[in-house]
């Protein structure tokens, strides 16, 4: 009925080689989204809060199919209008910097700019 | 609290119950379920019954609830203080503000309620003022039974209680832990596979149903004793109990869909109900379903002993529903009375339904304010006025608030371990029941009021709505809160699971078994994984850095490019212009110089230097060739040209000169007047023997010191007789030369021998750059220093002794004495330059040098052969020496000792043969090569050695090798080569003066000239006259010093004379005549047979 508790327990500690989060190849993914969905998009206030919640989860999507085993998926999409200020966007992380990593790339036009970082967690 | 809960307990529970209470929680919900029922129906039973019917029972159900609620209320208190879970109690406090923020007429009717409540208690509790009097005596009645049953039971109960609490604390460890795997079982079956598991479950909880029936009845049996009279009571109760509870709930699940139904049909939103409701209703159909399954077969037979106030409410509802039963009879009965009664339910939601809600209403209307609660419950189903769903909504009210009292009932009594659930799960529900209130209230103010407030309607309904869904999202909350809570001591969670509702602890419970075990799990998990993961904090990682743009090129962006224009322009192409153009053809000036003596061979206006330099350059390799061809040609020409004109000078100048000899044709003088020369004697005159032409003229330093600084040295001039004007070439040596002679071959070597016992050569072929150049007087004079000097040469090898005569070896001539034939090798070995030279110094030593000439000269000078000057060719290597001395000594050393040897003589037909002039008028005959031959000196006719110099010897060039020997005594004799004794000998013909010098002639064999100090010239002529010379000149004017003959064998017409030189410096040259000069053609055979003669 009940599952010995003495049995010890075998972790996956890290991921595969082939299932690791790769930056590159995250980053392409982001790169080709964003490029995808907001070339010759204007910036507009109204719509661009769910311009970037789509953005984010197609980000997401894109990002599961290319089989991140275990990984834990964490899409932050930020865009913002290109008026000339000053912007600075950074992260920090407290993670298993073996196995966990993050992509972003940065998209820009006249009117936009859009930072999209994703962070993969590996799940033990 | 204890003696309370004592005292509650007495009042309902039996020490079994607790047993099975805390065997499994269904009985719980159970109870509280059956509970809810039981009043539901009654109240819907008094409904049906009528006012007086309905409100007796209420009274006396109410006395009970009255009675009950004081427990309760007085034990909520306490254990809200107490127990309360702050975030309960933060809900609680919200729910309550929102609902006092709905309006504040909810709010007093509240506090009106409580009011009342209150007021119902300290009725209770003084027995005195109750407000319903007619009810009072009932309920008093009641209460007093109650009192008393209880009492009866107490005394014993609270003895097994006792006992069984402590048999309770004891198991309840365990037992809570098998309640918990129970849970947890069922969690983890409902998670693997629902349906097949169910069944399974279900089996087991019938058994624990089973088990649990069994101990009641166990219970029952004992509590008989204490209790008989109401046994059959509580056997029948609890038997209709159970049917009821099952009945409950299928009118619960009926009436749930049936509330969704019209929920669903009137767009109603009572969110936080169906929530809760969600929550339950699977359990609850769970249960229910378990329930109705096996209490047909399997409670059929029990009975359990009840709390009287249940029992006897149940019983005062059977009888008002007018259907007194037997256990198993009711039981049937009582599944049959409800489908009856929820027949007319449903109905009533097309028919019935207004008669039941203005019936309802009537009731409400007229109910006392105590009962408020129900009714509000009741009321705040209906948020709209519909009639017809007022009695379905009613029963879920109904269905929680009899719960909530007899939950907290139960809780008391039973549950002393679970109070906290209870009592939570009570004070959530009765305030939630409070909240509810002040909506029902409103609501049915707004059914009775609504024409007036319909827009406070309206308000309230919305702010209902606000309040419905914060309490959906706070029930929600409290969900999450209980799995975060779930790891903590069992107490809290289990208090707080009772949250979701009344009926939910036990299956809560597992959750939280579930839960807690999971989190334990997790937790796990967690320590073992973090134990191999290192977590760190990573580098901050800068996603996007933009700077931000200043003003100018945010304005060059926005409008920098708005007024440009882009403008084209074209050129015509097709415009295009074609020129050929050539080179201009230089023209440059040039000029060459021919030979390129300075390096500049070419030039021009426009000199380039670079050009000049490299022509230059090639011209200098043909320049020197060149120049060594001019120099020769032009030796010739100056030669052909000064001949030409010396000739015919020449014959002028005969004719001319008065001073000419008698014997000669004509003569020349040669040019010594020059300042260098001035005031020199002439020591001596040599022609080369190669060319006749050329002649050497030494003359000895002078005495008087002359304007030229060239005093204390000797200076040879080289002649040629046809350019008498000037000397070809002017030789310098330091110290006084003795003896000097050309190079057999080309006049081209000057050898001298010099007083300081040295011999030096002169090559005439060096360039005049080589050489010291001193300007003097008007012509630029090239002085030569000797190209090489014996000077050097180690003293082993060299002369001691001032050198006396130096003398070329001739090269190997032919046997025969003709001179064409043995002058040819001469003339080839000088082109070859091997030759030897022999030095002769007084002393006796002869030395034999061979002459060297280099290929290269070496501007820098030799380092091994220090004698020969830089850049010169030609050197002296000693090749022997020949001691004439010691040989000649050998016989006549004895007498004379040691010759000073004078003259050296080669024989020239053979170069072995060499005769030597004494002192001592002997002449030496000695061989190089060791040979000795006969005889070994000549010696004079007379016999006897005196002491005498030999100053002249001449070997003759004709026929038989004959020499002449001058003595300084006068005398001269004819030697022939083979023979001691002179062929002749003449004494006397000088009149004692000493010879200086003797001479054949070169063009007659019977001819020679003989020189005597006396400034005389004697020439003789053997076929005129052998006794005495044939012709005598006396030249008084200057005393002659030097006397050669020149002439040539070859070319006898006219060239063949004697050059004198004379003591004032004077060079005279004489032909000549041709009496003297042209040999008669059998002239050598006459001679010949005059030496035979004379033999």
């Amino acid at each position: 009925m009940e599952e010995p508790d003495t049995m010890e327990n075998t972790y996956i500690i890290r991921p595969n080689y082939q299932h690791k989060f790769k930056v590159g190849v995250a980053k392409e993914c982001i790169r080709e989204v964003l490029k995808e969905e907001l070339t010759g998009k204007q910036y507009n206030s109204q719509q661009i809060s769910t311009l970037s919640r789509s953005v984010a989860d197609c980000i997401k999507d894109k990002l599961k199919e290319l089989g991140f085993d275990r990984y834990k998926l964490v899409v932050q999409v930020v865009i913002g209008e290109q008026r000339g200020e000053g912007v600075k966007m950074a992260a920090r992380c407290f993670w298993d910097a073996d196995t966990d990593n993050y992509a972003q790339d940065v998209f820009m036009n006249d009117s936009l700019f859009c930072v999209a970082a994703a962070f993969g967690c590996f799940y033990y | 609290m204890h003696s309370e809960k004592r005292l509650a307990m007495e009042d309902t529970w039996k020490t079994a119950d607790l047993e099975k209470h805390i065997r499994g929680g269904v009985y719980d919900e159970d109870n509280m379920r059956r509970k809810e029922r039981r009043k539901r129906d009654d109240d819907r039973k008094k409904v049906r019954s009528g006012d007086s019917v309905e409100r007796r029972h209420r009274d006396r159900e109410r006395e009970g609830h009255r009675e009950r609620d004081r427990h309760r209320e007085r034990d909520s208190t306490r254990e809200r203080a107490k127990l309360r879970d702050p975030d309960k109690d933060r809900d609680h406090d919200r729910q309550r503000e929102s609902t006092r923020d709905r309006t504040a007429e909810r709010e007093e009717r509240d506090r009106e309620r409580r009011r009342e409540r209150e007021r119902d208690r300290v009725v209770e509790g003084s027995r005195t003022g109750d407000r319903d009097h007619e009810s009072r005596d009932k309920r008093h009645e009641r209460a007093e039974r109650d009192r008393q049953h209880k009492r009866e039971e107490t005394d014993s109960r609270d003895r097994e209680r006792e006992k069984r609490r402590a048999e309770r604390d004891r198991e309840r460890g365990t037992e809570r832990d098998r309640r918990r795997e129970e849970g947890r079982d069922r969690e983890r079956d409902r998670e693997r596979t629902r349906e097949r598991e169910r069944d399974r479950e279900r089996d087991r909880d019938i058994e624990h149903d089973q088990e649990r029936r069994r101990e009641k009845e166990r219970h029952r049996d004992r509590e008989q004793g204490h209790s008989t009279k109401h046994l059959n009571e509580t056997g029948r109760y609890s038997d209709g109990l159970q049917e009821k509870y099952l009945e409950l709930k299928k009118e619960n699940e009926r009436r749930e869909r049936h509330s969704e139904r019209d929920h669903s049909r009137r767009g109603e939103e009572k969110e936080y109900r169906e929530q809760r409701r969600k929550e339950k209703e699977e359990r609850e159909r769970r249960q229910r379903e378990r329930e109705a399954h096996h209490s047909r077969e399997s409670r059929r037979q029990e009975e359990k002993p009840r709390d009287e106030d249940r029992e006897r409410r149940h019983r005062e509802h059977r009888e008002n529903e007018r259907h007194p039963s037997s256990n198993r009879d009711g039981r049937d009965r009582r599944s049959h009375d409800r489908s009856r009664e929820w027949r007319p339910r449903a109905e009533g939601d097309g028919e019935n339904g207004s008669v039941e809600a203005t019936t309802e209403k009537r009731s409400h209307s007229g109910k006392e304010k105590d009962r408020d609660k129900d009714r509000d419950r009741e009321t705040r189903e209906h948020k709209d006025t519909k009639a017809e769903k007022e009695e379905i909504e009613m029963e879920k009210p109904s269905a929680e608030d009899p719960g909530d009292e007899e939950g907290a009932e139960y809780y008391e009594e039973d549950f002393e371990d679970y109070e906290d659930d209870f009592e939570e799960a009570d004070e959530s529900g009765g305030e939630e029941d409070d909240e509810g209130d002040g909506s029902e209230e409103e609501k049915k103010k707004e059914e009775e009021l609504s024409p007036q407030n319909r827009e406070e309607i309206e308000e309230i309904r919305r702010a209902m709505n606000a309040e419905n869904e914060r309490a959906g999202s706070s029930q929600l909350w409290h969900v999450v809160e209980e799995s975060k809570v779930s790891k903590a001591d069992s107490d809290v969670p289990q208090r707080k699971s009772t949250q979701h509702g009344k009926f939910i602890d036990f299956v809560a419970a597992k959750h939280r078994e579930v839960s807690k075990k999971v989190a334990s799990k997790q937790k796990k998990r967690s320590t073992e994984l973090l134990r191999l993961v290192d977590l760190d904090f990573s580098v901050s990682f800068s996603l996007l850095d933009l700077p931000p743009v200043n003003e100018y090129d945010m304005y060059i962006k926005s409008f920098g490019t708005t007024n440009t224009k882009q403008a084209y322009v074209q050129c015509n192409e097709d415009n295009t212009d074609r020129d050929t153009q050539t080179e201009e053809i230089e023209v440059d000036e040039k000029w060459t110089q021919h030979p390129g003596d300075s390096g500049t061979v070419c030039g021009g206006p426009k000199l380039m230097n670079k050009a000049s330099d490299e022509s230059s350059a090639k011209m200098n390799i043909d320049s020197k060739r060149l120049a060594e061809f001019l120099l020769s040609a032009s030796q010739v020409v100056a030669v052909l040209l000064e001949e030409d004109r010396a000739e015919k000078h020449s014959l002028k100048k005969l004719k001319s000169q008065a001073d000419a000899l008698s014997c000669s044709d004509g003569c020349l003088q040669l040019n010594t007047k020059l300042p260098f020369l001035h005031g020199r004697e002439v020591s001596l005159l040599s022609f080369s023997q190669a060319q006749r032409q050329t002649l050497l003229s030494v003359h000895s330093p002078s005495a008087k010191p002359s304007a030229v600084r060239l005093d204390s040295k000797t200076i040879i001039c080289i002649w040629s007789i046809w350019e008498p004007s000037c000397p070809q070439k002017v030789l310098v040596y330091e110290s006084e030369v003795h003896c000097c002679c050309f190079s057999p071959g080309k006049a081209t070597l000057v050898f001298a021998g010099t007083a300081v016992g040295s011999v030096v050569v002169w090559d005439l072929r060096e360039h005049s750059s080589l050489h010291q150049t001193l300007k003097i007087g008007d012509h630029d004079w090239t002085l030569r220093y000797p190209t090489f000097s014996t000077d050097a040469v180690l003293s082993a090898s060299g002369h001691l002794s001032s050198v006396r005569s130096v003398e070329p070896v001739p090269a190997v001539v032919a046997e025969g004495l003709r001179p064409e034939v043995s002058l040819l090798p001469t003339n080839e070995e000088s082109s070859g330059l091997s030759f030897q030279l022999a030095s002769l110094d007084e002393s006796g030593v002869l030395n034999l040098w061979v002459v060297v000439e280099l290929p290269k000269g070496d501007q820098a000078g030799s380092q091994t052969d220090l004698g020969l000057k830089p850049g010169g060719k030609v050197k002296l290597l000693h090749s022997s020496t020949i001691m004439t001395n010691e040989r000649s000594t050998l016989r006549d050393a004895v007498k004379t000792g040691p010759l000073r040897t004078l003259l050296l003589k080669f024989l020239p037909s053979d170069s072995n043969h060499f005769f030597i002039g004494t002192d001592m008028g002997l002449v030496n005959h000695g061989t190089r090569h060791g040979l000795k031959v006969p005889p070994k000196f000549y010696r004079p006719l007379e016999a006897g050695l005196r002491p005498v110099n030999v100053t002249s010897i001449d070997v003759s060039l004709f026929g038989e090798p004959m020499f002449l020997v001058g003595c300084a005594d006068g005398s001269i004799r004819m030697h022939s080569v083979r023979s001691e004794e002179p062929v002749m000998d003449w004494a006397g013909s000088t009149d004692g003066e000493p010879v200086v010098s003797v001479h054949w002639s070169l063009t007659r064999p019977a001819v020679f000239c003989v020189l005597d100090a006396a400034s005389n010239l004697h020439i003789w002529d053997l076929l005129e006259k052998d006794y005495e010379p044939a012709a005598t000149e006396k030249i008084q004017s200057d005393r002659v010093t030097a006397m050669v003959v020149f002439g040539d064998p070859a070319k006898s017409n006219t060239f063949s004379g004697v050059s004198l030189a004379k003591q004032s410096g004077k060079i005279e040259i004489q032909y000549f005549s041709k009496k003297w000069a042209v040999p008669s053609p059998s002239e050598l055979d006459m001679l010949q047979n005059l030496l035979h003669e004379a033999f």
